[in-house]
């Protein structure tokens, strides 16, 4: 004990004194849209919600049922990120995209199934929508296309770990399918009070 | 023989006095750590989620009426342990929603305090009505809850951010409830789920005096 003692002190202070990284430029110099467009939509809650339900309905669905829309969701977001310069903010757009908090909580809510055309078409649906959405934020001068990429990248990642997630926890235990509607009824909560909200500010 | 040294080297740690005294230092020093003081309110996101999430856990009526919400559905069973904790956010959020429309409901506060009372009683008497009418008797509250928050979210730093960390404190209470709720299942549990009752329902009692005006 007396003995390792002194080594544990040497091998802290040799950890503390150890430099860190320090970065000359910053990560945006090069691939900085890239990662503008994968954050933009992970950092707000306005995404992030719908995005984690429409995953989660998927993950609900019977196996390989919801396939296809991991391919579609993220193809239709960046090509709404994609369209935004030339649509500009389409009137209800905000609207739209707050209802789909309640659409898809409460589908998640219900655990209902549905055939896989009608999966693809809402998932094309509100890719789009949302991805014109996070096309407005998109800052001129910069590259459209890391941008873009960055969004669908966003869109994949958190469709196809949310659809994933929720379909191994809810086969495997049986407090998960319950677990999952608990949540879809959160997330249709919190678009009912938002969209009330967006209406009286409109 | 790495294994017996690390034996003795645990065991003289448990046992020995100067141990367990150079122990208590390090403690009583971290007492006298200052915590951080916050001159200004947090703003944007995390205020708005902050605010938000401690809205019905620092409201003692609001926090146990909902682990209430939670333990009453362990008692009932299936379907109600998770028909209630899934239907009630969305009949809360009706609530909130008058909250959010400026739509003027009477006595919040004190039905609020009651929900906790009648809760709090329901689960003390383990009360079997049929699913309906606990269905109904829950939702009733719900809308008196939630629009006691929604009334606060325009208001917030970050409306969404508010409505995502109600919501989901709200959701963590029921869990709670059900959570001490299972205790049920055991011999001694089904007592002791019922004494949370009476407590909540004192809980319940304490501040409907409180807005009764008798304790100033």
């Amino acid at each position: 004990m007396t003995a390792a003692r002194p080594r544990r002190v040497a091998l802290a202070l040799a950890l503390g004194a150890l430099p860190s990284t320090a970065w000359a430029h910053l990560v945006s110099a090069r691939f900085g849209d890239f990662y503008t467009g994968l954050l933009h939509p992970l950092t707000a809650f306005e995404n992030a919600l719908p995005w984690l339900a429409l995953g989660m309905f998927a993950g609900l669905q019977p196996r390989g049922r919801s396939r296809w829309l991991l391919l579609a969701f993220p193809l239709a977001v960046a090509a709404g990120a994609a369209l935004a310069g030339a649509t500009g903010e389409l009137p209800g757009l905000r609207l739209f995209n707050l209802l789909s908090f309640v659409v898809l909580g409460v589908l998640v809510a219900l655990g209902r199934e549905v055939t896989q055309g009608a999966l693809i078409a809402a998932g094309t649906v509100v890719g789009l929508a949302h991805g014109l959405e996070n096309g407005l934020a998109f800052q001129r001068g910069g590259s459209l296309l890391l941008f873009v990429c960055g969004v669908g990248c966003a869109g994949y990642l958190l469709i196809t770990l949310a659809a994933a997630g929720t379909q191994v926890i809810a086969s495997r235990h049986d407090w998960g399918l319950i677990a999952a509607r608990a949540v879809g009824s959160w997330i249709a909560a919190i678009g009912i009070m938002m969209t009330g909200l967006a209406l009286t500010a409109t | 023989m790495r294994f017996r040294n690390l034996d003795a080297e645990v065991t003289h740690m448990t046992r020995s006095p100067t141990h367990g005294r150079s122990r208590r230092y390090p403690v009583l020093l971290s007492l006298l750590v200052a915590a951080a003081a916050h001159a200004h309110a947090q703003a944007g996101l995390a205020g708005g989620f902050a605010s938000g999430f401690l809205h019905p856990i620092l409201g003692g009526d609001h926090l146990v009426a909902m682990v209430a919400v939670g333990l009453w559905g362990a008692q009932l069973g299936r379907p109600a342990i998770w028909l209630l904790p899934i239907t009630f956010p969305s009949v809360m959020a009706l609530g909130g929603l008058l909250g959010v429309l400026g739509v003027a409901l009477p006595l919040v506060e004190v039905v609020v305090a009651l929900s906790a009372i009648v809760l709090g009683a329901l689960v003390a008497t383990a009360a079997r009505p049929p699913f309906r009418v606990a269905a109904i008797v829950v939702g009733i509250f719900a809308v008196f809850h939630g629009h006691a928050h929604g009334t606060e979210l325009p208001a917030a730093a970050n409306p969404l951010a508010y409505g995502v960390g109600f919501v989901l404190a709200t959701g963590l209470l029921h869990l709670a409830g059900i959570l001490l709720g299972t205790l049920v299942r055991r011999p001694w549990g089904a007592g002791l789920v019922r004494a949370c009752g009476v407590v909540v329902a004192l809980v319940g009692g304490y501040f409907l005096l409180g807005h009764s005006g008798l304790f100033g």
